[in-house]
């Protein structure tokens, strides 16, 4: 992890280094230990980034993984945004987050 | 940062000498150093450096002023403690008025002759602003705004997805003559909401329409311009300001509705009510009104009907700065949750003394800065945490986000809420 840098919120700050031991490393910062349903989220948000350079709406994701929003925030308690975003490596979105 | 050019700081001189009325000289020459702010303010509680003392931040301003507006200050500029505009001094501006305040107002409560201090940091962001010194990430928020409609740059047909689908929500809830309106016109109002509703936490929008429905409300939400927020109140940017406001202002117009209805949040209520039509100068044609007013005069009219013994956890309340101390809606809030819940329990100190949640002023947004929010919503953890309450009410989306995090970082265990979604929680419907 020493070679990764953060912005001060602890979002990736070059988020092309990402990979999924990047993802498992922030997402243990955040207590939380990465299970299937956490990677379905993540992979949606990624793929999204990918896509088009932003954070998919929380709607996009519980159509595309068949969670319930419910589900979400239990999987990740920081919300879609400080929580599964930024286990996604994505930059901080913009706005109250 | 870039060396200041000539251009930038002439630019933030011109701001200093154009002066509408005398409020900038009176506040500026006013301070008796008492120090009275200093245990006022979170920065300096949490971090006890005296660069964090409010009268500190309105002396960085007040030096300039005295350098370029006096003549002493002109002439002898160490007599009277005159500071140039280099880039030493920008620094420290960024760094104290950006970095370093989330214009919360307490330490003006606390000021022994009245100094609006926050209103001399709001002019220090403006001077900032001039010479294109806001932080990226503040600034960012605002383009945002300003390019796609919203804070968030949220789609049009993103949105639409979203709000039919917490329509359907509801409808399984409260059967189809439940609706989410959009585009509608002639409604008695228009509402609006905190773009992180849409995007990330939908549940606050049924919530509300689950109380329009019960209340058989004449609404609609525009899909053009539902932003409550306004970041230019933050950025120092008056002109951004003002062009964001103008927009909600003139949907109000087209949309032909009587009322703007405010969503919770704290800064995008002061914004919309009490700023924006001194940023456009002139009085609105209508109405404008918040989301806890509105649920109110519901309750007290018996407009619905509400069993508060459907919450029966202990639930305390945070005072958004700029709609309690800075807004007037101290006794307000205390009726909308009181009338909602059974256990009820004030933090200490609220009301107009209450502590920032640590996020205003736009420090949510600045990433630069995270570490200092952290540090001092320790103070508003520790409040929460010795009231004992199982959920946090607060009428305020970025106070939402800030005291999420807060719940995280120093375990505290509690669930928040906002007050459209306590009250909708004990709602009774009427059965047809």
């Amino acid at each position: 992890m020493a070679e990764l840098e953060f912005d001060g919120d602890g979002f990736l700050t070059n988020p092309d280094i990402w990979t999924e031991d990047v993802a498992k490393e922030i997402a243990k910062a955040d207590g939380i230990e990465m299970t299937e349903k956490h990677w379905a989220v993540v992979n949606v948000i990624r793929n999204n980034f990918i896509e088009k350079g932003n954070a998919p709406m929380v709607r996009t994701i519980c159509k595309e993984t068949g969670l319930k929003l419910k589900d979400i925030y239990e999987l990740f308690p920081l919300g879609p945004a400080r929580g599964a975003c930024r286990v996604a490596g994505l930059p901080k979105p913009d706005g109250c987050v | 940062m870039e060396k200041l050019t000539k251009e930038q700081i002439d630019k933030a001189i011109a701001l200093l000498k154009m002066r509408p009325d005398s409020k900038l000289e009176t506040h500026l020459n006013a301070c008796v150093h008492c120090g009275l702010c200093a245990s006022s303010c979170m920065y300096y509680k949490a971090m006890k450096e005296n660069k964090f003392i409010p009268a500190r931040k309105v002396e960085l301003v007040a030096s300039l002023y005295r350098r370029y507006c006096t003549l002493t200050g002109r002439v002898a500029p160490f007599l009277v403690n005159a500071r140039e505009l280099d880039d030493q001094m920008a620094e420290e501006m960024i760094d104290s008025l950006f970095g370093a305040c989330t214009m919360c107002g307490r330490c003006v409560k606390h000021c022994s002759i009245g100094v609006d201090i926050a209103y001399i940091v709001h002019f220090g962001r403006r001077m900032l602003a001039a010479m294109g010194l806001v932080p990226k990430t503040l600034q960012a928020t605002v383009d945002a705004a300003l390019t796609t409609g919203n804070n968030m740059g949220i789609e049009t047909s993103d949105f639409v997805d979203t709000i039919q689908w917490m329509e359907e929500e509801l409808q399984d809830e409260c059967g189809e003559d439940a609706r989410i309106p959009l585009d509608e016109t002639d409604k008695d109002i228009l509402y609006t909401l905190n773009p992180r509703e849409p995007k990330f936490f939908p549940l606050s929008i049924a919530a509300i329409a689950k109380i329009f429905y019960a209340a058989k409300e004449s609404w609609t939400i525009s899909t053009h311009m539902y932003d409550v927020t306004n970041y230019g109140l933050f950025n120092g940017n008056n002109e951004q300001a003002g062009q964001i406001a103008k927009r909600l202002h003139d949907e109000v117009i087209i949309k032909r509705c009587k009322r703007l209805v405010l969503g919770e949040c704290g800064h995008g209520s002061r914004a919309n009510r009490w700023e924006a039509p001194n940023y456009l100068q002139q009085p609105y044609e209508f109405e404008t009104i918040t989301a806890v007013e509105l649920i109110n005069n519901y309750i007290r009219t018996g407009r619905i009907k509400i069993d508060k013994s459907l919450n029966q956890e202990l639930v305390t309340l945070h005072d958004p700065c700029n709609l309690v101390r800075n807004g007037g809606l101290l006794s307000e809030l205390r009726f909308a949750v009181k009338s909602a819940v059974s256990n009820f329990v004030e933090m200490t100190p609220h009301g107009m003394d209450n502590f920032c949640c640590g996020g205003g002023g736009g420090q949510l947004a600045m990433s630069e800065y995270n570490e200092r929010r952290i540090k001092i919503g320790e103070i508003k953890a520790d409040q929460i945490r010795k009231t004992g309450a199982k959920v946090v009410v607060t009428p305020c989306h970025n106070c939402v986000d800030q005291l999420s995090q807060l719940n995280q970082v120093y375990h505290l265990n509690v669930k928040i809420k906002t007050i459209a979604e306590i009250v909708a929680d004990a709602l009774v419907l009427d059965k047809e």
